[in-house]
């Protein structure tokens, strides 16, 4: 699942996808993701993991790193 | 909020809080407070309270024991906006109405002009829309009615927010035992006066200076003009962070966190990032709970890049009132989000090499464009501000200024925001600094004293 939304937020959503980026980089306090970004990787989410995920829990505090997307989609 | 009942409420009910051992007894105590400083504002505001309180309670019941739940919460979402609708918009809709009237004159006629807007209403209207969204998704359980009242009613954030979460409170209310901390007295009073040093002091005093040049800008230079537009940038902005830190202190000083409502919106170097910072509680609710599930709807991406932030932007201009100059505010965000966002994608289409060239003249634009954007919005959301913008950027004068303030503000783009953050950084608070910013404030409020401007929302 890691390297599924690794890869996916890698495509989608950086200026340059040779941008370094892991599982523990702050994505969304770190300015690489932004709203607009989020709610394609909610549908990607749902598509992909059959799980919706519902906005409140799409924070800064709790879906910043790829980690804590993990973490957040099981809890679904 | 700058009242004595406010302060005399707020004294009484710290020092019982503390004496008392257990916590329920202390969150009884609190709403107990918040109700009898509701009542002492109006009393109509404090019926409302109770009635929405007990209405949207019995619907989180509701929505959390039956499992198609989905109309339970339509139902409730529904009846919270229409008690929204009827004290604040009703009077707005019913002028549309009379102006028709000519064609209807067999109808009866209400009279709705003079329907006062109970207090707080606004911010516990999304409050509780949050409340029943957040039970409907599984996010909380309801709670206790005790606990929801002092939710909706708490007198630290009632009149202005923070729009807090039913989800960040409620665990503080339902710990066994706040521990009272020093710290927590310390911290908490010292931004009280910060919040009242932002409000009395620097806000009401730029107001007092700039009221005259808005009230009459054809009277004044267009330069001066321009100089009234960014002094209410930061009037607004310090009016609305000084209540904000007031009611952060004041929570803070009963042992309870509540969430920062601004995080120097006016650093922000694009638009999407001045909504991360700007009136924070709001801009996660428009996102959360308007945003996301609009953009659900389609995938187009002219739905979800043109419309989707406009309408949702147009609806948090229309949630400060009931007039076309906040719905003209909100709009030109929601283009200014829309076109950012367009610029964004077009960004990653051509890809890193051909837009190296360009990174440099981006970056140097980037904050002074931002923050003349977010100024000339304001324009529209002062008093309608059309003679003031007729007489800056209709003239060669005010153009050629604006031109000249956009340049000046690149350069010190260069080096103003690094310095502002360096200064804050460096100031190492002590206790003596706290009695000076109060005396100061003593000062000002006996000779000039306003409403903080977001408490009329």
């Amino acid at each position: 699942m890691e390297a599924q939304l690794l890869e996916f937020i890698r495509d989608e959503f950086l200026d340059d996808p040779e941008t370094e980026i892991d599982a523990d980089t702050k994505l969304i306090s770190g300015g690489f993701i932004d709203s607009f970004s989020l709610v394609s990787l909610q549908s990607y989410i749902e598509r992909e993991f059959g799980k919706r995920i519902p906005a409140p829990r799409i924070t800064a505090e709790s879906f910043d790193t790829i980690k804590q997307m993990v973490q957040i989609i099981q809890q679904f | 909020m700058i009242s004595f009942e406010f302060f005399a409420i707020l004294g009484l009910s710290l020092v019982l809080y503390w004496l008392l051992p257990a916590q329920r007894a202390r969150n009884l105590l609190l709403s107990a407070a918040s109700l009898l400083f509701i009542w002492l504002l109006d009393h109509q505001s404090l019926v409302v309270v109770l009635a929405l309180t007990l209405f949207s309670y019995g619907m989180g019941q509701a929505i959390y024991r039956l499992k198609r739940n989905s109309w339970v919460h339509v139902l409730g979402v529904i009846g919270i906006l229409a008690s929204l609708i009827f004290f604040k918009y009703l009077g707005f809709l019913a002028g549309l109405f009379d102006s028709l009237y000519i064609f209807l004159e067999a109808l009866p006629r209400f009279s709705l002009h003079h329907l006062l807007l109970p207090l707080g209403l606004s911010y516990i209207a999304f409050k509780q829309i949050s409340y029943l969204s957040d039970i409907k998704w599984k996010l909380v359980k309801p709670g206790s009615f005790a606990d929801f009242l002092l939710y909706n009613s708490l007198f630290t954030i009632f009149l202005a927010g923070p729009i807090e979460r039913f989800e960040r409170l409620n665990p503080q209310f339902q710990s066994p035992r706040i521990p009272f901390k020093k710290a927590d007295l310390e911290l908490g009073s010292r931004r009280i006066v910060i919040g009242l040093f932002k409000k009395l002091v620097l806000a009401d005093w730029l107001g007092f200076f700039i009221s005259g040049i808005w009230n009459n800008p054809s009277q004044y230079h267009p330069g001066l003009a321009l100089l009234a537009v960014f002094g209410y940038a930061f009037q607004i902005y310090l009016d609305f962070a000084g209540y904000s830190d007031i009611a952060i202190g004041a929570s803070r000083l009963f042992g309870l966190r509540v969430m920062e409502n601004f995080d120097r919106p006016y650093l922000a170097t694009n638009i999407s990032q001045f909504w991360r910072r700007w009136h924070i509680s709001l801009s996660d609710f428009i996102r959360d709970y308007i945003f996301f599930p609009l953009s659900r709807l389609s995938s187009n991406k002219v739905w979800l890049l043109g419309f989707v932030p406009v309408i949702a932007m147009g609806l948090c201009g229309l949630w400060h009132g009931a007039d076309s100059r906040y719905l003209i505010w909100g709009i030109w965000h929601g283009l200014g989000l829309s076109v950012y966002q367009i610029f964004q994608q077009l960004k990653r289409r051509l890809g890193k090499r051909k837009m190296l060239k360009f990174n440099a003249f981006f970056a140097a634009i980037a904050w002074p464009l931002t923050f003349m954007f977010v100024s000339l919005g304001w324009l529209s959301f002062r008093a309608f501000g059309l003679p003031m913008a007729r007489h800056i950027f209709f003239s060669f004068e005010g153009l050629t200024l604006t031109l000249i303030s956009f340049l000046l503000l690149i350069f010190l783009g260069r080096w103003l925001p690094a310095f502002l953050l360096d200064i804050g950084a460096r100031i190492r608070w002590r206790p003596a600094f706290t009695l000076y910013l109060l005396l100061i404030c003593l000062i000002c409020y006996s000779a000039l004293n306003t409403e903080f401007i977001y408490a009329a929302f």
